[in-house]
C-alpha cells in the first residue's frame, strides 16, 4: 500500500503514462520556474497548477510547434513529446488553483476593475476565476506576468493565437493595462 | 504503515500538490528507515535535502553547512551595477528545518566511504546510508604567479562565490576614476557558471555608464577562445557600450594573448602570455576545481571534477556517495555539451537524486531521471536573455536534446527573411530571470 502510494508520487504510474515514462520527474522541473504544484512564488512568473488541461495543452503544442511565439517556454517544450506535453497538461490541471492576492492602491483597483467590467468580464469573469471554456484563470494570477503578456499581445512583435482576446488587448487604453493586470492579480478568490 | 488509515492518505494524494506532500505519521519519522546526510547546503545541497524529506518524510535528512546564511551567486552582478541589494540574495536554513532537515552548521573535515561516516571540524561524525556532496568550488590561487588566498580577499578579489568579495568588488569599482581599467581575468573552462564572466562585464559597463565614468575600459582577458551565448552578448555590448578596441568592453581570447599568467597586486598589473596589462580593478577569477572536501574524499579520481553515473549521480569512485551541482562532471562531454555548472543544473541534480534515493530506500524501481537548465544573463536594467539544456539518460549515457536546448534566438526567421529579434524580447526576458531567481531559490531553500 505505502509503496504503491510512493511509487506514485515518484514517478506518477497511471496507465498511459506508465508506458511513456515518468511524470512527476519531469513535472518537478518546472518547479524552478512555476514554483512547487505550479504555484509561483514570483511576479514575473506565472502560476501554472489548476489551470485548465486543455489550455495547458494548447498553449505547450503551439509553442512546441512555433506556432505561438514565447521567450523562454517554446525552447523548453521542443525537448519534449506531445504525450509528454500531455501527461504535464493533465499534471498540472489536476493541481490546485492558489491565487496569489497582491496588494495595490484603491485607486489603480478601481481603475482597473472599470476596465475590466468594460473590456473583459465577458471571457474572464469580473474577478477572472470564473472564466469560459478555453480561457485561464487570472484572479491572483501575477499582475507583473499578466502585463507582460498583455505587452505580448499589444505589440505586434509576437504571434498569439487568440484572435479575440488581442484584439481585447488592443483595444486597452494603454493607462489601463497595468491598473487591469493589478486589479486581477488583486483578487483573492 | 498499518496505522495508517487507508483512506485518508489516499485522499492526501489525490490532493498532493507538485512534489506531493504526504503526511506520514509521526510514529514512521521516529524510526527512520533511513540516514542521509548531505554535504554543502547550496542550491544542490538544500534542494536534495529539501525533497528527500518533502518525498518521504520517513528518511532522516542532516545537512551540514558550514556558514549560517547562503548568498546565491545568481544575479550577483547585480550587485556590481548597483542595481540590486545583495540582501535580496540571502536566505537562512529556517524554512529546510521546519521541513524536520537537522541543520548541522561545521565544516566537514573527512568522509570515509568504508564507514559510512562524516566528521565535522570539532570531532563530531554522522553515520549514512547515502551521502550527497554539493560543495560547490574551491580555487586554484597557485594557478596564478603572485597570487593567493589572502591577495584574493583583500586585493585582487574573484567574486566567484558571492559574498564579501562581491562586496570589495563593488567598492573597488566604485573608487575607479574615469577612464579607469577594469579587468576580468577568466580561466580555462569548465567554470562555475559558464556566462557568468561576460555578463559581469555588461554589468560594470552599465555601472560606469551610469556613474560618470563613461571613459572607463572593461577588458576581458580569457583563457579560453569563444564563450556561452556569445552572440547575445556581442550584439547587447555593441548596442548597450561599444564593444572592441574603441569600445567600453573588450574581449581577448586565450589564443590572441588572453592567458593571464601572472598578478602584481602591488603594481596592479597582470601579465599573459603576449603583454603586460596596468589595471585599476583587476577581478581575478583563478582556475577552480570541485570542492575541497570531494578532493579530500577521492571523489575527483585525482582530477579536478568528479565523475558521477547517469541514472543517479552516484560516484564512480564511492558507493553510496552521490555528487551533485558543481562539483560533478556529466552530461554528453565527448560533444561538448557537459553539464553546465549552473544553480538550476544543481537544483536539477538534486531532484534526481531525491527521488532515486526515496526509491532505493522503498525497494521501488529507479525514477527515469531528466536533466535540465535554463541560465539567464542580464546585461541592462531591461536587456536578458537565456540559455535552456535538456539532457536525457539513454543506455546509460547522457545524451544532449539538441531540440530541447539552445539560446534565446538572435534573429527571427531564416535566410533573406531573416531580421533581429526586437528588442521586446529582451526587455521580457531581463525580468523573467528575476522571476526565475526567486523561483529557484524558494525551490531549493523553501
Ligand atoms: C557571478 C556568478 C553568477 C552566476 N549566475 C548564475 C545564474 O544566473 N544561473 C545559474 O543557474 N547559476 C549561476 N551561477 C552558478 C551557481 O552559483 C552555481 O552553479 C551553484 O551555486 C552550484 O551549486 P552547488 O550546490 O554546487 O554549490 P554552492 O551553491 O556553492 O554550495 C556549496 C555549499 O557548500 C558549502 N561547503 C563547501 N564545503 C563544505 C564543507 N567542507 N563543509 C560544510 N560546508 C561546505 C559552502 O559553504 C556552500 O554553501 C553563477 C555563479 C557566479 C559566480
Ligand atoms: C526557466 C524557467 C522556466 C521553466 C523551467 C519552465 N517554465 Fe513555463 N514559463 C516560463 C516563462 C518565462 C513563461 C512565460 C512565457 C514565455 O516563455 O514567454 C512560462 C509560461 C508557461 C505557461 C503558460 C502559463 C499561462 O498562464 O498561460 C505554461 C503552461 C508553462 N510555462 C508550463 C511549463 C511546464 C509544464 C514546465 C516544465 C516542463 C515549465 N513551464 C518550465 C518559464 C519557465
Ligand atoms: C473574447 C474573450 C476575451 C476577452 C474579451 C478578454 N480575454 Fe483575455 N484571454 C482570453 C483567452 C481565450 C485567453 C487565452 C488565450 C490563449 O489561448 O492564448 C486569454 C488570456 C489572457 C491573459 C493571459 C493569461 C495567462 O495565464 O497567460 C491575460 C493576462 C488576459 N487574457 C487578460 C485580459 C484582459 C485584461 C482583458 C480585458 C482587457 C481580456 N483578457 C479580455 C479571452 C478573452
Amino acid at each position: 500500500m505505502y509503496k504503491t502510494i510512493l511509487s506514485l508520487l515518484l514517478i506518477g504510474l497511471t496507465g498511459a503514462a506508465q508506458a511513456r515514462g515518468d511524470i512527476e520527474p519531469l513535472a518537478r522541473t518546472c518547479n524552478g520556474c512555476h514554483g512547487v504544484g505550479g504555484v509561483s512564488a514570483s511576479g514575473p512568473m506565472p502560476s501554472i497548477g489548476g489551470l485548465p488541461k486543455d489550455y495547458l495543452r494548447q498553449i505547450m503544442k503551439q509553442w512546441k510547434y512555433g506556432e505561438r511565439s514565447a521567450i523562454t517556454m517554446d525552447r523548453i517544450l521542443k525537448g519534449f513529446s506531445d504525450d509528454q506535453i500531455d501527461d504535464l497538461a493533465e499534471y498540472f490541471s489536476k493541481q490546485r488553483w492558489v491565487p496569489s492576492p497582491q496588494a495595490a492602491p484603491d485607486a489603480v483597483l478601481a481603475k482597473g476593475k472599470t476596465a475590466a467590467s468594460a473590456n473583459c468580464r465577458d471571457c474572464h469573469g469580473l474577478t477572472g476565476n470564473d472564466p469560459d471554456v478555453g480561457v485561464p484563470r487570472i484572479n491572483g494570477q501575477w499582475a507583473r506576468y499578466m502585463e507582460l503578456e498583455l505587452m505580448k499581445y499589444r505589440s505586434g512583435e509576437f504571434k498569439m493565437t487568440h484572435r479575440k482576446m488581442k484584439q481585447a488587448a488592443r483595444d486597452m487604453k494603454p493607462e489601463d493595462v497595468s491598473a487591469t493586470a493589478r486589479y486581477y492579480g488583486a483578487q483573492s478568490k | 504503515m498499518n496505522s495508517i488509515d487507508r483512506r485518508s492518505f489516499l485522499k492526501s494524494l489525490t490532493a498532493a500538490s507538485g512534489a506531493a506532500v504526504l503526511s506520514i505519521p509521526s510514529a514512521l519519522a521516529s524510526n527512520p528507515k533511513a540516514r542521509v546526510v548531505v554535504v554543502g547546503g547550496g542550491f544542490g545541497g538544500a534542494t536534495v535535502a529539501k525533497y528527500l524529506r518533502q518525498l518521504d518524510p520517513g528518511i532522516d535528512v542532516t545537512l551540514i553547512e558550514r556558514e549560517t546564511r547562503y548568498t546565491s551567486c545568481p544575479l550577483s552582478n547585480e550587485v556590481l551595477s548597483d542595481s540590486r541589494d545583495i540582501k535580496t540574495l540571502q536566505t537562512g536554513y529556517e524554512r529546510l528545518a521546519r521541513r524536520g532537515v537537522k541543520m548541522v552548521h561545521a565544516e566537514v573535515t573527512g568522509i570515509d566511504p568504508v564507514g559510512k561516516k562524516v566528521t565535522v571540524t570539532d570531532g563530531t561524525t554522522f553515520g549514512y546510508d547515502a551521502l550527497v556532496v554539493s560543495p560547490g568550488v574551491d580555487f586554484n590561487y597557485a594557478a596564478i604567479k603572485g597570487l593567493t588566498q589572502e591577495i584574493s580577499d583583500t586585493q585582487l578579489p574573484h567574486a566567484w562565490k558571492a559574498g564579501a568579495q562581491t562586496l570589495l568588488l563593488k567598492k573597488q569599482l566604485a573608487a575607479m576614476p574615469d577612464g579607469g581599467r577594469f579587468i576580468i581575468a577568466v580561466p580555462k573552462g569548465p567554470l562555475r557558471c559558464p556566462p557568468g564572466p561576460y555578463e559581469r562585464a555588461a554589468q560594470v559597463a552599465m555601472y560606469c555608464k551610469h556613474h560618470g565614468k563613461k571613459k572607463a575600459k572593461i577588458l576581458i582577458l580569457d583563457s579560453n577562445d569563444s564563450f556561452s551565448k556569445r552572440p547575445l552578448f556581442e550584439e547587447a555590448w555593441k548596442a548597450l557600450y561599444g564593444y572592441g578596441p574603441t569600445g567600453m568592453i573588450e574581449w581577448v581570447s586565450g589564443s590572441s594573448g588572453g592567458i593571464v599568467e601572472e598578478v602584481d597586486p602591488t603594481g596592479m598589473t597582470c601579465r599573459t602570455t603576449f603583454d603586460e596589462h596596468k589595471a585599476d580593478v583587476l577581478n581575478v577569477i583563478p582556475p577552480h576545481h570541485a570542492g575541497k572536501i570531494a578532493r579530500t574524499a577521492g571523489l575527483t579520481n585525482s582530477g579536478a571534477w568528479c565523475a558521477v553515473k547517469p541514472m543517479d549521480l552516484e560516484s564512480t569512485a564511492h558507493k553510496d556517495v552521490y555528487v551533485i551541482g558543481d562539483s560533478c562532471v556529466g552530461g554528453e562531454v565527448s560533444t561538448g555539451n557537459g553539464f553546465p555548472k549552473s544553480a538550476h543544473m544543481a537544483n536539477s541534480q538534486a531532484k534526481v537524486v531525491a527521488a532515486s534515493l526515496v526509491a532505493k530506500f522503498n525497494a521501488l524501481p529507479a525514477p527515469v531521471p531528466v536533466y535540465t537548465n535554463t541560465c539567464y544573463s542580464v546585461v541592462d536594467h531591461d536587456w536578458g536573455f537565456s540559455v535552456v539544456h535538456l539532457f536525457r539518460v539513454e543506455n546509460n549515457q547522457w545524451v544532449y536534446i539538441k531540440e530541447g536546448s539552445g539560446i534565446s534566438p538572435v534573429t527571427i526567421g531564416t535566410g533573406k527573411a531573416a531580421k533581429p529579434v526586437p528588442r521586446i524580447h529582451r526587455k521580457i526576458e531581463a525580468q523573467y530571470a528575476a522571476g526565475w531567481l526567486n523561483n529557484l531559490m524558494a525551490d531549493s531553500f523553501g
